[in-house]
């Protein structure tokens, strides 16, 4: 039997607004593992920060269960709750030093003074910010701030650290050193991290599971690569990463998980089906990623080992391109209407040399790079 | 004209030159006559005359003192009830969500402020008299057959000095409630602070500057104060305002008067000092 950590149950958050209510969390369900680096990731306004905040305490829900450790969370404070927090703009206590602000929670448990000082010095070497315990917050610069708030978070040793786009303060350059630092301190420490952010690339390099969060409903759970890969929903899709829309008209459901799609060139087509398509045939949405596009100027055979049944081969129009460093980005026009961006990796750029704008080429892709969508 | 402004931006004293003769000719001067006086024996009709003496000083600390300590002491319970009924009230109206709400409270603590002090001062007598609303209130309901002696006590003056000085203490911690980040609330919880600690470690701490504030302008008209203590307090509850008052009359001492004057300004002074040196404490300055 799998020990989930943190257990949400139907959760559903409504806000009262102007005598209307707003529906921040809606229906929500998910069961976050020991020791998992689970990413909320969804725009502003997504419910996420609400969903971390209902499981922080700082908020009750509506309606559905929140199980801590398999405890169930109703009725209980967040000063009783085995969870920290690391605040957005971190709210270090400003009229404290450093060490008395990592000092507190301890304090707050009944730990010893000499203990507690013990332990802050302990946690600061730990994000690598020793020595400055005497300073006031303000005095430290953005970075350091958010290790302090780290390591006054971490000192508690909680069952689950709870991070509110910890790093969205700072500059790209530190914020991508910050990523690495803390995907290792929590394999280190092996504490569960929910990690809220708007920023997908931090969630699929950082997390083991991300979840996608949109106008209060969980889209779709699963790790980065399925995320990726295998987007459900037109919205996950389109938020993750770059994804060319292609619409068609299902016309036939297969029994591998694969139909046809009629596009409006006429051409039909093989290509996966999500989980989450309707049950009529009708009008869909094939998505599929641009560096899984390959383009031709001669219909040689493809690499070796693959079922040419398996693969999707169409005459294009190359319309334009564009060199963007460690890619070029070919824009392609199928039949009258169809465009598709493709981007291949700059490692061999004779061959991208030999593409011609207005040249007629060969676009392919693997059927199983393509999720059929509801549009 | 910009630029010489620029110029004299940083050497720009003179631009203080009114004030400073302002206050030279205002303030400083008539101190060192106060104080001058203040050595200076009683002549007749009240007046001062030569020789110097300390025979005021003696009485301000001798006889007085009993005036001086109840100004002190009343001033202080003034101080603390204005900042128990006054930081709930202020936290109140400062978080209070909608814009209308926290400015229709506020306005009603300002609105006393409309009507003048003394006549709201005279509105108390008619409250606490011993044929006043709050006596015919309790005799009509029959709680009470012999009216209770509220005016012209001590107690008296106290309700019209909190009464009086409460906006003081309402607004600066009201402005610093304000800035207060409910943030810190939320953290406080989460490291397993109750509401109580949360309080006391957290919200107060930071809301000390408004406190500290408010106390300063609460306590130091009400050490002074003669208006109130004048028309509530009868004998009883006579401050040391009342008693500089009565000095600069008809048949007064105006040595002895100077004498109080400087003594209530040291305490005002030091009561400043207080506020100066908690406040750059609590500002970790």
């Amino acid at each position: 039997m799998p020990s989930y950590d943190v257990e949400l149950k139907d959760i559903v958050k409504d806000f009262e607004s102007g005598g209307g209510s707003v529906r921040a969390v809606d229906h929500v369900s998910v069961e976050i593992a020991d020791g998992e680096f689970f990413a909320l990731l969804g725009p502003s306004g997504c419910g996420k920060t609400t969903t971390l905040r209902l499981i922080a305490g700082f908020e009750q829900p509506t309606a559905g269960h929140i199980l801590i450790r398999g405890r169930a969370m109703e009725g209980i404070p967040a000063y009783h709750r085995p969870v920290n927090t690391v605040f957005q703009d971190y709210a270090l206590f400003p009229h404290l030093t450093v060490e008395q602000n990592i000092m507190f929670g301890l304090q707050m448990e009944g730990v010893h003074k000499r203990e507690a000082l013990k332990l802050a010095g302990e946690s600061l070497e730990m994000v690598r910010l020793p020595g400055v315990g005497e300073r006031k917050p303000h005095q430290l610069s953005g970075g350091q701030q958010q290790r302090v708030a780290l390591a006054r978070a971490l000192v508690k040793q909680p069952a689950v650290l709870l991070l509110d786009e910890p790093l969205g303060a700072l500059d790209l350059k530190l914020r991508k050193n910050m990523q690495y630092e803390l995907k290792a301190l929590q394999r280190d420490v092996g504490i569960t991290f929910i990690y809220v952010t708007h920023d997908q690339e931090e969630a699929i390099t950082m997390a083991d599971r991300i979840a996608v969060m949109n106008e209060g409903v969980m889209l779709q759970v699963g790790t980065p690569k399925e995320i990726y890969e295998h987007p459900q929903t037109h919205f996950v899709a389109d938020f993750i990463g770059e994804t060319n829309f292609i619409a068609g008209a299902l016309i036939e459901r297969g029994a591998d998980g694969y139909g046809s799609v009629r596009l409006q060139d006429g051409s039909v087509i093989r290509a996966q089906l999500s989980e989450t398509l309707g049950g009529s045939a009708g009008a869909v949405t094939v998505a599929i990623r641009p560096e899984r596009i390959g383009i031709s100027t001669i219909p040689k055979a493809l690499e070796g080992g693959t079922n040419p049944s398996e693969i999707t081969m169409l005459e294009a129009l190359l319309v334009d391109s564009q060199y963007i460093g460690t890619d070029t980005r070919f824009t392609l026009r199928i039949g009258e209407s169809i465009e598709l961006v493709a981007r291949l990796q700059n490692v061999n750029e004779r061959e991208h040399a030999a593409l011609r704008i207005g040249q007629k080429v060969k676009v392919f892709w693997q059927d199983s790079s393509t999720t059929v969508l509801d549009r | 004209m910009t630029n010489w402004l620029k110029r004299n931006q940083k050497n720009g004293s003179f631009l203080a030159a009114p004030t400073v003769v302002w206050l030279l000719i205002f303030f400083v001067l008539p101190l060192v006559i106060v104080l001058v006086v203040s050595f200076m024996s009683r002549g007749r009709g009240g007046v001062a005359e030569l020789p110097f003496t300390l025979a005021h000083y003696e009485r301000s600390f001798g006889i007085f003192s009993i005036i001086l300590w109840r100004s002190i002491g009343l001033a202080a319970l003034t101080t603390v009830v204005c900042l128990i009924v006054g930081y709930p009230l202020a936290f109140f109206i400062s978080t209070r969500r909608r814009r209308l709400a926290q400015q229709v409270t506020l306005f009603l603590v300002i609105l006393p402020f409309w009507t003048n002090f003394l006549i709201r001062t005279y509105a108390w007598r008619i409250l606490l008299g011993d044929e006043g609303t709050i006596n015919g209130f309790l005799i009509g309901l029959g709680l009470i057959s012999e009216p209770l002696s509220l005016l012209n006590t001590q107690f008296a003056v106290l309700i019209g000095l909190v009464y009086g000085f409460l906006p003081f203490m309402v607004l600066p911690i009201f402005a610093s409630v304000e800035r207060f980040n409910f943030r810190y609330v939320d953290a406080a919880h989460d490291l397993g602070a109750n509401d109580m600690r949360t309080f006391l470690r957290v919200v107060l701490p930071l809301t000390m500057p408004g406190v500290l504030a408010g106390c300063a302008l609460v306590f130091i008209p009400s050490v002074g104060a003669f208006v109130t203590p004048d028309l509530l307090g009868g004998t009883k509850g006579l401050m040391i305002g009342n008693l500089i008052n009565n000095q600069f009359g008809g048949s007064g001492n105006m040595p002895l008067g100077s004498a109080l004057s400087i003594v209530m300004m040291a305490v005002v002074m030091l009561s400043l000092l207080v506020y100066v040196f908690a406040n750059r404490r609590d500002t970790g300055a």
